[in-house]
């Protein structure tokens, strides 16, 4: 249960973990679009070289995020399988019986597992590694503000996903202790059949749905006792002011894309259609 | 009877990774059988994780864990009868209550066992009534009951495994007086009519001086004593310097002692000190 890491936000003290985490959401969006407009070599290459900048601006150990890799390496290696295979192209480098693999299909593979790489090391590193969840929500109400003109409730959708984070690390402990405890009593959870070890698991999820709507009551109750009610006249506690500075990376990731399709025009090297 | 012992047992929380604490520190320990023990210590020193070696819940990393002089991780497919032998009543236990009706959650842990209806009717009426659990309730779903019958409840459903060693880790946490006093008693008279080994885990000095024969001191991972009350409690320089204290009463006591007065410091609880208070008094009338 402890391996479950969620929202892995790691502590440091970094350019990217003081970056205005509004200005993080954008810069993720563009980062994005950018890991899209690659089409050759060369562009590939920088944004690969964009991403281990990024990993070195945010001060998080190489380790950690390569363990962030990993739940999408079958993904990965997938992708890169089905590239080499059933790209067709012109230069055939090896075929026997009905296999063929052509030049193209090796480049397309490199780049697709570069993309999808840089595109989970670009996000973690803008976003999960340097922003803590309870900054990213407040940052998504800021951001999806101008919907409440359509009365949209943005408040409370960002109050409800803050809760719900906090309400994470408390269930899974919470789970924890209730299996422990019923292990205790000569519970199984990890013999027999399908429909068995489905059954075993009532034991745990009662007790944790009565405990969390247990929880969940007391804490409404905790609200209103302070009077809680709602977004209208609400203010924050830490307000954050864009300041001039933080444009820079906005215009770094801009400058980014543009060489990116100054390279693709260039052409040089090997380029995806 | 059945006899626990643990032998140079280790235990890390987050092993190999930086956050490795060690929570358990080459721990030596014989459990009487067929006695309570109290097992006192701060919070944080590692009493809750050494419960959960005794019934094999938690995996020592080092060390060996002995029931009746048998490694208990020898055969890992056995564990399951290690926990009916050792019947672990963990901290809120009342959260880990999940049928329709009291009767069939009390009838979880036998069913577990593979036992016949009537032995399970039977041990469930038996054990309802070591905890002191009123039997009309037993058709009630345990989400109706007040806090103090749902931690009896609890109990009662690890005493229906009938296991040789009972352990019980803060059994009283969070009850009022009255709660506390029942749960304790019924425990008292459970372990006189069963004979069986009962394990307290508790940071109450008051609880354990007043119903556990054995007490085990713990801080930082370590045992820093074992012994009857009265070599514990005649240690008090040692408990205060590990962040616990002796009873109030037996302080006082201490106090009147030194005053001159004629009463010795082996008196741990109030009923204890009113009768030896009452008794110089009515002498010096």
């Amino acid at each position: 249960m402890k391996s479950i890491a969620f929202g892995q936000f790691y502590p440091a003290n970094s350019p990217l973990h003081k970056l205005d985490p509004r200005i993080k959401v954008i810069l993720t969006v563009l980062y994005i679009v950018c890991s899209f407009l690659c089409k050759n070599l060369l562009s590939f290459a920088l944004l690969a070289l964009s991403a281990i900048l990024l990993i070195l601006c945010g001060r998080v150990p190489i380790r950690i995020v390569l363990r962030g890799l990993r739940p999408v390496l079958i993904i990965l290696a997938f992708t890169a399988l089905l590239n080499i295979f059933w790209t067709k192209g012109e230069q055939l480098l090896f075929a026997w019986k009905f296999i063929e693999i052509y030049a193209e299909g090796l480049y397309a593979a490199v780049f697709m597992m570069v993309r999808i790489a840089t595109l989970i090391i670009g996000t973690g590193m803008l976003l999960t590694y340097t922003t803590t969840p309870i900054a990213l929500t407040d940052a998504l109400e800021d951001l999806l503000s101008p919907l409440k003109k359509l009365k949209v409730p943005v408040h409370e959708f960002a109050m409800m996903m803050t809760i719900a984070l906090r309400f994470i690390p408390l269930l899974s402990e919470e789970t924890e202790k209730i299996m422990t405890a019923q292990k205790a009593r000569g519970a199984d959870f990890s013999s027999g059949g399908l429909i068995q070890r489905a059954k075993a698991l009532i034991p745990i999820l009662i007790p944790l749905f009565v405990s969390a709507f247990n929880r969940a009551g007391d804490l409404a109750t905790a609200m209103e006792c302070r009077c809680y009610h709602g977004g209208e006249g609400r203010t924050r506690m830490h307000v954050r002011h864009v300041r001039l500075v933080d444009f820079i990376p906005l215009l770094l990731v801009l400058l980014l894309g543009a060489s990116l399709i100054f390279l693709n025009v260039l052409g040089i090297g090997f380029s995806m259609k | 009877m059945a006899e626990i012992k643990l032998e140079n047992l280790s235990y890390f929380h987050g092993k190999d990774t930086p956050y490795e604490i060690k929570a358990l520190d080459t721990i030596n320990l014989t459990i009487p059988s067929g006695m309570i023990t109290g097992l006192i210590g701060h919070t944080g020193s590692g009493k809750s994780t050494l419960v959960q070696m005794l019934n094999g819940i938690l995996r020592p990393h080092e060390g060996r864990v002995l029931l009746d002089g048998q490694d208990i991780w020898e055969k890992q497919k056995n564990i399951r009868s290690v926990r009916f032998r050792v019947g672990l009543v963990m901290q809120y236990p009342e959260y880990q209550l999940f049928e329709e009706t009291v009767y069939k959650d009390i009838a979880f842990g036998p069913k577990n066992m593979g036992l016949g209806e009537e032995e399970i009717r039977v041990r469930v009426e038996e054990s309802v009534r070591f905890a002191g659990l009123s039997p009309e309730l037993l058709q009630k779903s345990p989400f109706d009951l007040s806090g103090g019958e749902k931690r009896r409840a609890a109990i009662a459903g690890i005493i229906a495994m009938r296991p040789d060693v009972l352990v019980l880790d803060e059994p009283a946490a969070g009850l009022d007086p009255r709660g506390r006093e029942a749960i304790f008693s019924n425990l008292v008279k459970y372990h006189e009519e069963s004979g069986n080994t009962v394990v307290i885990v508790s940071h109450s000095m008051e609880d354990m001086a007043r119903y556990c024969d054995n007490l085990i001191v713990m801080n930082e991972g370590k045992i820093v004593m074992q012994g009857d009350r009265d070599y514990v409690f005649s240690r008090s320089n040692q408990l205060t310097e590990v962040g616990l204290d002796i009873p109030q009463v037996t302080k006082l006591m201490l106090i009147l002692k030194e005053q001159g007065i004629d009463v010795d410091g082996g008196i741990y609880t109030v009923d204890q000190a009113l009768e030896r208070i009452l008794s110089i008094y009515r002498k010096s009338l």
